[in-house]
């Protein structure tokens, strides 16, 4: 478990890291800079939201177990997050929605409730409830939308959900990458748009063209659609069999809002593999979180670190 | 003209001279001039950033007809006229297949007006042989208000409210989903009492009953109304606003946004026993939700009021379309559209089902 929790929590974060340079280009833009894409795309690769928000969670499940409610999270974000100035760097507008309705004195779930409630900003987060909840997908969904109520609604939440739920089943290590992806299928309504994105995304792995065709909306101008992500996410995924690399880079290539992506696909394929299976020269590229986006709570936390205090609540559990 | 027609005629007209009267119009009509104008005008938008000058562009002809720059309506009096169009062609009775079809047939067809976001992916949805409503809720701007606009006009061609409610809902959810299919239903609604006869507080306060709870529209309605109760004008109203309007996201047209606001304004002017251009001309010193907040708010004060009550001066600028969306709308006269409308109904096996959401009848509902 230990391994597996610290595969994943790194995966995030060289996913987030090496999908930074790529995000909002297009799979042809990124293959014209950068041709085939076989590892970080710049010489000082560093995380951003996707890595700090996930260490922000795995605080909260840190703090408060199992018992995270919705208010201990609105708490948590009005004591770190609301006052600070100067803004948010990193942050997607579902975080500032969710920052100016906490700032209005809206509680979850209104809080989540603005316009950007199907970001994936909850989606790049809830790797980290799959590992608090290993081998239950049921506990790691409830905790998803439990953290998820803060800032997100439906289909950001379901999105979320189906990330916490596959991390939660890629973590007993006995899971195939096909489980994995139908328990993120099983975990969300069937008849819901992150669904019928992920059931496309599954369809069409490893078929990058069909993939995007089948998923992205054309026109819409931003890249930070939940549904969207996490079919690009569990497409990569299943387009590398599961296999670390593969499924990062896979993920990278294919932009859009590539840190989260394969921010995701790293942190399915790393609980799936374990940290084993991570590249040691990827590795050693990655160090503690700087706080650029969330501030103290955050820096200097390693996702290593993160992910050992996950697996001590684990093993004392066991 | 009777009282009926001349409220009806109100509202088409308030709506296009509150399309006006927001900054955006003369964006969308600058459409109506060559590509490179409209290039030119974001190299100088460029220019003023690098530069650090304060002198902002606005859309200029150049060596081009002036026309198309001139006050006028834009947008959204183009897609109530559509609307109007096409309802006005279709056959008395009309089921939730019918309206399902013929947006499916205009948008395979490639003939659907230029239209927001929640249209430009609902159109790519049918083009790929989805149904509604999946093609407004698997949408990312499933909440605009693009339907509720369209609604203005179901409102008036309806039978009556209730009618008017299930129409729009059936017309919003191939575009909207969530509050943009809410926001719809009310507003058709709110119109069909209007043009009764109804006073506006009563006729929104009808409406705003059928508003989803937990939805954002209702919360932003109550408190817009809430916080601008005591209010001694529509021009006082704006700064109250400001806040609900909100500035996070990068397009205002939100239905959560703009609706509450013309509901507000329209309700500020009526107690303050102010004209509809007054209510229009507040909604319009909101920048972010100038595009459509003013039709909306024109079109329910004109309602209310009747086009006795708008200014001719702003009626004979506003009263003709430019064909910025949909050239074949260019020249229309919206006074004489008002008054070739004939009442729609529901058809006979969709009757049953009125009044209960716009999701039965069918089996492809979607999680909201």
């Amino acid at each position: 478990m230990r391994d597996r929790a610290r595969g994943c929590l790194l995966g995030l974060a060289i996913g987030d890291a090496m999908g930074a340079p790529a995000e909002n280009l297009t799979a042809e833009e990124i293959a014209a800079r950068w041709g085939t894409v076989t590892g970080f795309l710049n010489d000082r690769p560093s995380g951003t939201d996707d890595t700090e928000y996930a260490a922000f969670s795995a605080l909260l499940l840190l703090e408060h177990g199992a018992e995270l409610t919705s208010d201990d999270v609105a708490d948590a974000w009005i004591r770190h997050l609301t006052g600070r100035e100067g803004g948010f760097p990193g942050a997607g507008f579902s975080e500032l929605g969710t920052i100016e309705n906490l700032r209005a004195g809206l509680r979850p779930p209104a809080s989540g409730r603005h316009l950007h409630s199907w970001s994936d900003g909850l989606a790049m987060r809830a790797a980290v409830h799959g590992v608090y909840a290993a081998g239950d997908p049921a506990t790691a969904a409830r905790l998803a939308a439990v953290d998820g109520a803060v800032s997100h609604d439906g289909e950001g939440v379901h999105a979320g959900v189906a990330v916490a739920a596959a991390v939660a089943v890629a973590m007993t290590g006995t899971a195939m990458p096909q489980e994995i992806a139908a328990a993120a299928l099983a975990a969300v309504p069937a008849d819901s748009w992150t669904a019928r994105s992920l059931r496309a995304g599954v369809v069409h792995a490893g078929d990058v063209p069909a993939v995007l065709d089948a998923v992205v909306v054309r026109s819409y101008p931003w890249t930070d659609l939940a549904p969207e992500a996490v079919a690009l996410a569990f497409g990569a995924f299943l387009a590398a069999d599961g296999e670390f690399t593969g499924a990062v880079t896979g993920a990278v290539a294919m932009g859009r809002d590539a840190d989260t992506t394969a921010a995701i696909a790293g942190a399915l394929a790393g609980a799936h593999g374990g940290l084993g299976c991570v590249p040691a020269d990827w590795r050693r590229q990655i160090g503690p979180v700087t706080g650029r986006c969330l501030g103290e709570v955050v820096a200097g936390l390693h996702p290593l670190d993160l992910a050992d205090r996950l697996a001590d609540h684990l093993e004392a559990d066991s | 003209m009777s009282e009926r027609q001349d409220r009806t005629a109100g509202a088409l007209l308030g709506l296009a001279i509150g399309d006006a009267a927001g900054w955006p119009a003369v964006r969308h009509r600058a459409r109506l001039l060559p590509p490179w104008t409209r290039r030119l005008h974001r190299e100088l938008d460029a220019f003023a950033e690098n530069e650090q000058v304060t002198t902002l562009p606005v859309p200029f002809a150049l060596n081009q007809p002036t026309a198309p720059l001139r006050l006028g309506p834009g947008d959204d009096a183009e897609w109530a006229a559509w609307t109007l169009s096409w309802l006005g062609a279709a056959a008395p009775a009309l089921s939730r297949d019918d309206v399902h079809a013929h947006w499916r047939a205009v948008a395979v067809g490639g003939a659907l007006p230029r239209g927001r976001i929640s249209v430009a992916a609902a159109a790519d949805a049918l083009r790929r042989d989805l149904d509604p409503p999946v093609t407004g809720h698997d949408n990312p701007h499933h909440f605009d208000d693009a339907a509720a606009v369209r609604a203005v006009a179901i409102g008036l061609v309806a039978d009556g409210p209730e009618t008017a409610a299930t129409l729009a809902g059936w017309d919003a959810e191939v575009t909207n989903a969530g509050d943009g299919l809410a926001a719809a239903r009310a507003v058709a609604e709110t119109i069909a009492r209007l043009v009764r006869g109804e006073p506006l507080a009563a006729a929104w306060a009808a409406a705003a009953a059928g508003l989803p709870a937990d939805g954002l529209l209702a919360a932003s309605a109550e408190r817009a109304l809430a916080v601008t109760a005591d209010v001694g004008s529509a021009a006082e109203a704006v700064p109250l606003l400001d806040e609900p309007a909100g500035h996070v996201y990068s397009y205002g047209v939100a239905a959560a946004q703009t609706l509450p606001v013309a509901v507000a304004l329209a309700h500020a002017a009526e107690r303050a026993g102010e004209r509809p251009i007054a209510a229009v001309t507040a909604a319009a010193c909101l920048p972010a939700l100038a595009d459509s907040a003013p039709a909306l708010t024109g079109a329910l004060t004109g309602a209310a009021h009747g086009s006795s009550a708008l200014p001719t001066t702003w009626a004979e600028r506003c009263r003709r379309l430019a064909g910025c969306c949909a050239a074949e709308l260019a020249g229309l006269d919206l006074v004489e559209l008002a008054g070739s409308i004939e009442e729609r109904a529901l058809a006979a096996a969709d009757r049953e089902v009125t009044g209960g959401g716009s999701h039965k009848g069918k089996e492809t509902s979607v999680d909201q």
